[in-house]
């Protein structure tokens, strides 16, 4: 029953991931190239969230915060730096897109200062489902979650400019000569990797502690989430940060606290080596 | 004054190697390595360790540069038959294992508190005539490096990496493995780093987890985009920009009153973010670059 317990902490943990790996996957399909700056956007959401909330008092509110500004700046990032790129090999948009992440960092570091801060949420008494606690604001965090997931996919599967950005995933070149305008298809990609990227940071920021580098720290389980979902599926990205947050939690015990991390690092290169595009991935993928 | 002086050159001459590194795996062959940092880990934490158990400091340094150069193969041997962009986010993933493990392992590496008392490299002199030892050791190497590279930039080999670099399939079409290349050079540059750590313990004699962290992979990446991509003066240049940035920004805390030091590092880490957006969007061949190529 022990495992039990894990396994509901862990999903919460999972849905953060899968929010990140979402964000990634977005634009790893559409923008093609892994985006270093997801985790620094996550801590923009987390700040954001935290000073609306600190204001307002309503974590709706502080959601709403997060969600406009994670994805304003985003937008901000591409019409000023990845657009410019678009052309170039990958490894400028790489090298750029850390660029970014460190410039985004600095600017929160410098505005919030390095202290830790939490968000101030009231304590609640934990509901009991025979050995099993769920803290309500676990419930809260996962209905967050699971709302804006829905809200994506709606988007992505649902409207006409979700399936013109599936469209430009799919085949760029293709999606272009049938009359797809690429330039609103790329300022709606970031506007929804920003907002899902802040919605995970305030998300994390509520479980944890922001400080300006939390967001960066997500990083590479985010990757390893997106690259085992197999990149550009978003149902991938969000089940494999599912698994992830799990794995994590379940391991823990194991191999101790400070080794999660590394166990996301272990992962991601047992599924470059077994199953490169991931397990929803394309096939042309990886290599 | 010139106590001074030779600090800086030694710090310097060290960046100078990992950028040396950097310039063969990824100016040459096209490697994005994003995990240059956790090799000089490797070698500053195996050259510090050995030492601290009385092991002679030229052992100590070889031993370096072999586990730098042992922990890229496997790195090699998985990723490197994957798209260069798996290639960055793995290493990158590895880097900040190394950190992890060094963190963690307290009975080997006593964790966050770090290694203090790291044997120097002539403590038997001592001194000024001891840091000026070390420089000149360090400039030895880092010239030896220097003909190294160029000896490979222009051995068959090298024409081999340089062709991976600008066309793979193209080699793959001639009958060469790209991969068995790539992982001999990541093997090479990774031993590199792995000397520059050694060296970098055994000069501050003081090594904790937080000094290896991602952001001094991006000071190489930086000095060498600065300095021109691929070019052994491009590596030269970049490093003296690093350097002079680096050490500038300590001065303008001196000058300007009311900055605090996190608040300057912040200010340190957006400045490189600026300076790599800068130059990949407008300079992307650096100042020494080559004007006719991309």
């Amino acid at each position: 029953m022990f495992y039990a317990q894990l396994i509901v902490n862990g999903l919460v943990q999972g849905l953060v991931i899968g929010l990140a790996a979402l964000s990634i996957t977005l634009v790893f399909g559409i923008a093609r190239f892994p985006n270093a700056a997801t985790g620094d956007t996550m801590t923009l959401g987390a700040y954001a969230a935290l000073s609306t909330h600190t204001v307002t008092g309503s974590i709706v509110l502080g959601g709403a915060g997060a969600l406009v500004a994670a994805a304003l700046v985003s937008l901000l990032a591409y019409f000023a730096v990845f657009r410019r790129l678009a052309e170039r090999p990958v490894v400028a948009l790489l090298v750029a897109s850390i660029g970014v992440a460190f410039v985004l960092r600095a600017a929160l570091a410098v505005i919030f200062g390095h202290s830790q801060q939490v968000f101030q949420v009231p304590l609640s008494r934990p509901f009991v489902f025979g050995s099993v606690r769920v803290a309500p604001l676990d419930l809260q965090i996962a209905a967050v979650a699971l709302a804006s997931l829905a809200v994506v996919f709606a988007l992505l599967y649902l409207t006409p400019i979700g399936r013109q950005m599936r469209a430009v995933a799919d085949n760029r070149d293709l999606a272009r000569v049938s009359g797809i305008r690429p330039g609103r298809v790329m300022v709606a990609l970031w506007l929804l990797a920003g907002a899902v990227a802040g919605i995970a940071g305030m998300m994390l920021g509520i479980k944890t502690i922001v400080s300006p580098e939390f967001g960066w720290e997500m990083l590479l389980p985010s990757f390893t989430a997106a690259i085992l979902g197999g990149i550009g599926s978003p149902a991938g990205a969000v089940l494999a940060g599912l698994v992830l947050g799990v794995a994590k939690e379940i391991s823990t015990p194991v191999v101790g606290f400070t080794y999660k991390i590394a166990l996301a690092f272990i992962i991601m290169l047992g599924v470059l080596l077994i199953r490169p595009r991931g397990l929803f991935g394309r096939v042309e993928g990886a290599r | 004054m010139e106590a001074y002086l030779v600090a800086i050159g030694i710090i310097a001459l060290i960046y100078m190697l990992l950028s040396l590194g950097l310039t063969l795996q990824y100016g040459l062959t096209g490697l994005i390595n994003f995990g240059h940092v956790g090799f000089y880990a490797i070698g500053a934490y195996t050259s510090a360790l050995l030492a601290m158990k009385g092991v002679p400091l030229v052992f100590s340094f070889a031993a370096a540069a072999a586990l730098a150069a042992l922990a890229a193969w496997p790195i090699g041997l998985i990723s490197l038959r994957l798209r260069d962009d798996y290639f960055a986010i793995v290493t990158l993933g590895f880097s900040e294992v190394v950190r992890i493990v060094v963190t963690s392992e307290q009975w080997l590496t006593s964790g966050v508190q770090g290694i203090p008392g790291i044997p120097q490299l002539y403590g038997g002199i001592g001194g000024f005539g001891g840091q000026a030892a070390v420089f000149a050791t360090l400039f030895a190497v880092t010239l030896i490096g220097i003909w190294m590279i160029r000896r490979i930039a222009r051995s068959p080999f090298g024409r081999i990496i340089e062709a991976i670099r600008d066309n793979e399939e193209a080699v793959q079409a001639l009958g060469k493995d790209p991969a068995r290349f790539k992982i001999q050079v990541l093997v090479v540059g990774a031993a590199l780093a792995g000397i520059a750590g050694a060296f970098y313990a055994h000069y501050i004699t003081y090594i904790v987890p937080d000094q290896f962290i991602p952001l001094v992979t991006f000071y190489v990446w930086m000095a060498i985009i600065m300095g021109g991509v691929g070019r052994v003066s491009g590596a030269v240049v970049g490093t003296a920009i690093l350097m002079l940035f680096l050490e500038g920004s300590r001065f303008l805390r001196d000058v300007v009153p009311g900055i605090s030091e996190v608040n300057m590092a912040s200010v340190r880490i957006g400045v490189v973010g600026l300076l790599l957006i800068g130059f990949i969007m407008f300079r992307p061949q650096g100042l020494m670059g080559d004007y006719t190529k991309r």
